[in-house]
């Protein structure tokens, strides 16, 4: 069977999924629009070093753009866009088809997309670079290279998501999820180095230093043969693409392994146990909450954060990037206090599609009449059960860390509960309007067909919205600086309390009129 | 429960089309019909689950979507499928619905105790309902929706999948919660479950109600299957293709 079967089968099955959705097809088409954007902005700076005929600048800019490229397919679908699972491979297990095959296809049909295009697109840059400074010759090796370089950001990131879904289904893998976690967010440390110091160096020498060390990993390695032919390194190629050639291979054979488990071992194999006895009422209810509707809402919420591989992906997901990048900014000299805007924002996106993750169980609470106000108020708390300590833990971490020492601690907490606050009014709304349905999937990063860009563009509403949002606070501690390490968490606390009560509020308005629509929405499969 | 000129449509497709139907209180009734006839879409409407394009849903004198706060509280539902929050355990669960409801924590414990007991449920003690099989996800459905006591049971498919034991205790249940004063309405497509419970029933095909009364009204002598294929339709034996069969 040809792989094109594959890919036609997805491209229907994504042009069904927008019959009768018209609210889909608006945000494809802002992805589209987005991806292109993005996609042209690349691809002219990719092309910078050709128009500018400058070789030694492409040597630079190609393996670290390339290598870039390679670790936003990597972390991406992990930390924002999910990934697009609408070839389930359990729904192949019944078909004779051989493991190559199905690899085959599933590859084939996962470069038809607009994230594969769009990064072809931008990468092309990198051809038109190579062959305006060597010539045709030259730019053919360097298409070569960036075609291979697509295949492999999507063979990484497919056998990646794949794993790491897989190991989240056990304790053991959860927790050696995090580890890994830790590490991919701690790379993002050098990095930035580099970028730091690229910027401040004009003679761009370690950059250079970097960039030869890049290139000759698989990260760089497919997108700098053509400069290897422009530089008269011609010996490069071959190993180049031999090591290119076998990290795909590599990375194809891991993602057939654990194809294979997902495709006949989609349960769990274990039968979950909770560990409490006692009384109906006690075992559900957390003991510091009350026993009536709110505290059942709650602890329901704070169990299901646990409980639900989704949820426990995104929570373990904001952990590590809530404390680990503004830490390792401020480690490297960046400014981490000024990121804890963007932390406690994050912190609200986790709520986005919070009826999602319910999925038709959300009938449940519309059965009972809860009030929207109710809902909204038990699963902020018991979102905020995780999310705050989390976010108090980057607070201290923080100003342990950077310059301003433990003093500067009250404040900079102002302004995580004010972003946090603020983040909710916004994500709050969003989240009953904006949600979508879940697929009934193992793996906790995938989104139904169509719905990726949808996650992205609520996330990034989301964000731009608490950022705008926070801006007067943010302001304020710059501008009264010696005022704010004092006044700060006073007026960080009651600004994000009085944004969270304004949008809790128009969120429960919303949800006591949607409340079926909104269950419709989430119910996968309709 | 009375659904007054019920109309539901999804996209082109008419799902429900103008449906009146009246459930007398006290009643056993059984709505019949062949798949996609619109029977979940229907008992959606009544419940408050599904907003209908026109029409009015009354229970017990509440309008579900005028005046949805006492129509709730009267109700309980067995939605289709399995839609539970199924990463709670069977208690959990309960104990969720009941004070979901806003019901006295000690009544909650008491009666969902007594549940779990009836239902051969207990056993199961603290393994997660999403690990439950069919037959269990049924009957600790059905044990939140009878929790709160309520006047009017909706039930979807109460019997599919339901292994010959566990669909004996359920429809000795629902017997006793009708003798009890109760009224129960369910969708079946099985004949023989809705001879031997139901006081009334009503057959549902393409959107619309094509026969409805007392089950020996609709009967009429006849067998309740007889009377389901003439009013349905359809093709019901093979005729000269499937040769290679």
């Amino acid at each position: 069977m040809s792989p094109s079967v594959f890919v036609r089968l997805k491209l229907r099955m994504t042009v069904n999924g927008f019959r009768g959705r018209p609210g889909r097809v608006v945000m494809v088409v802002f992805g589209g629009v987005f991806g292109a954007w993005f996609a042209f902005t690349a691809f002219i700076a990719f092309a910078i070093p050709g128009i500018l005929n400058d070789a030694r600048v492409a040597s630079m800019v190609l393996p670290l753009g390339g290598g870039v490229a390679v670790l936003g397919w990597l972390l991406l679908p992990l930390v924002l866009f999910g990934v697009d699972e609408s070839l389930d491979p359990a729904r192949f297990a019944l078909l004779p088809l051989s493991r190559s095959t199905l690899i085959r296809g599933m590859l084939a049909a996962a470069l038809a997309g607009v994230p594969a295009v769009g990064t072809l697109a931008a990468t092309l840059g990198m051809v038109f670079t190579v062959a305006r400074l060597g010539g045709i010759g030259a730019g053919l090796v360097e298409l070569a290279g960036v075609v291979l370089g697509l295949l492999l950001c999507v063979a990484a990131s497919r056998a990646v998501t794949s794993a790491f879904a897989g190991g989240l289904r056990s304790r053991r893998g959860r927790d050696a999820a995090t580890v890994l976690f830790g590490a991919v967010a701690a790379l993002l440390g050098p990095i930035q180095i580099l970028a730091l110091s690229g910027v401040q160096r004009t003679d761009g020498r370690q950059v250079a230093g970097v960039a030869r060390a890049v290139e000759w990993t698989p990260f760089g390695a497919p997108y700098a043969i053509g400069t290897d032919m422009v530089l008269g390194r011609a010996w490069g190629v071959p190993i180049k693409l031999a090591i290119v050639l076998a990290a795909i291979a590599g990375l194809l054979w891991w993602w057939s392994r654990t194809l294979e488990r997902a495709m006949f071992d989609s349960s769990s194999g274990r039968v979950s146990q909770v560990k409490q006895g006692g009384e109906p009422v006690a075992q559900l209810v957390l003991p510091v909450l009350p026993r009536s509707r709110f505290g059942a809402l709650t602890s329901r919420e704070a169990r299901y954060w646990w409980r639900e591989s989704r949820r426990r992906a995104s929570l373990i997901t904001f952990s590590v990037v809530g404390i680990f990048v503004p830490i390792m900014l401020s480690a490297t000299g960046g400014s981490g206090p000024g990121v804890l805007p963007f932390v406690g924002a994050l912190a609200a996106v986790g709520l986005a599609n919070q009826f999602g993750f319910d999925g038709s169980a959300y009938a449940a609470n519309v059965v009972s009449g809860v009030p929207g106000r109710a809902e909204i108020h038990s699963r902020v708390a018991g979102y905020s059960l995780y999310a705050v300590p989390v976010l108090a833990l980057a607070g201290v971490a923080i100003g342990l860390v950077a310059g301003g020492g433990p003093g500067a601690i009250p404040s900079l907490l102002g302004s995580l509960v004010a972003a946090y606050g603020v983040g909710l009014a916004v994500v709050l709304p969003i989240s009953i309007v904006g949600a979508y349905a879940m697929p009934d999937s193992a793996n906790p990063f995938a989104t139904s067909s169509g719905a990726g860009p949808a996650k992205a563009l609520i996330g990034m509403a989301a964000l731009a919205g608490a950022a705008v949002g926070t801006a007067p606070v943010v302001l304020l501690s710059h501008l009264a600086h010696s005022v704010w390490l004092f006044a700060g968490l006073p007026i960080g606390v009651i600004y994000g309390i009085g944004a969270y009560l304004v949008g809790s509020r128009i969120a429960g308005r919303i949800l006591d009129r949607r409340m079926p629509e909104l269950l419709a929405a989430v119910t996968p499969g309709r | 429960m009375a659904l007054r000129g019920l109309v539901k449509r999804f996209d082109t497709k008419v799902a429900v089309a103008g449906l009146d139907l009246d459930v007398p209180a006290g009643s056993f009734y059984g709505l019949l019909g062949p798949n996609g006839a619109g029977k979940t879409t229907t008992l959606s409407m009544a419940v408050g689950l599904l907003r209908p394009d026109a029409g009015q849903a009354i229970v017990l004198g509440h309008d579900v979507w005028v005046n949805p706060v006492p129509a709730k509280r009267v109700i309980g539902v067995l939605p289709d499928g399995v839609r539970l929050f199924e990463r709670l355990s069977g208690a959990e669960l309960l104990a969720y619905h009941g004070l979901l409801r806003g019901m006295d924590p000690a009544t909650v414990d008491q009666r969902a105790r007594e549940l779990l007991d009836v239902l051969e449920l207990s056993s199961a003690g603290r393994t997660l309902v999403v690990d439950y099989s069919a037959g269990m996800k049924k009957k600790i459905g059905l044990a939140c929706a009878l929790l709160h006591g309520p006047r009017l049971l909706v039930l979807d498919e109460p019997f599919e999948a339901v292994d010959p034991v566990s669909a004996a205790l359920i429809r000795d249940i629902l017997r006793r919660y009708v003798t009890g004063g109760g009224t129960v309405v369910f969708s079946s497509h099985v004949m023989e479950v809705v001879e031997r419970l139901c006081s009334h029933v009503a057959i549902m095909a393409q959107g619309a109600i094509r026969a409805t009364g007392t089950l020996d009204a609709v009967r009429g002598g006849r067998s309740l299957e007889d009377v389901f294929l003439r009013v349905v339709g359809g093709r019901v034996a093979t005729g000269t293709e499937l040769t290679w069969l």
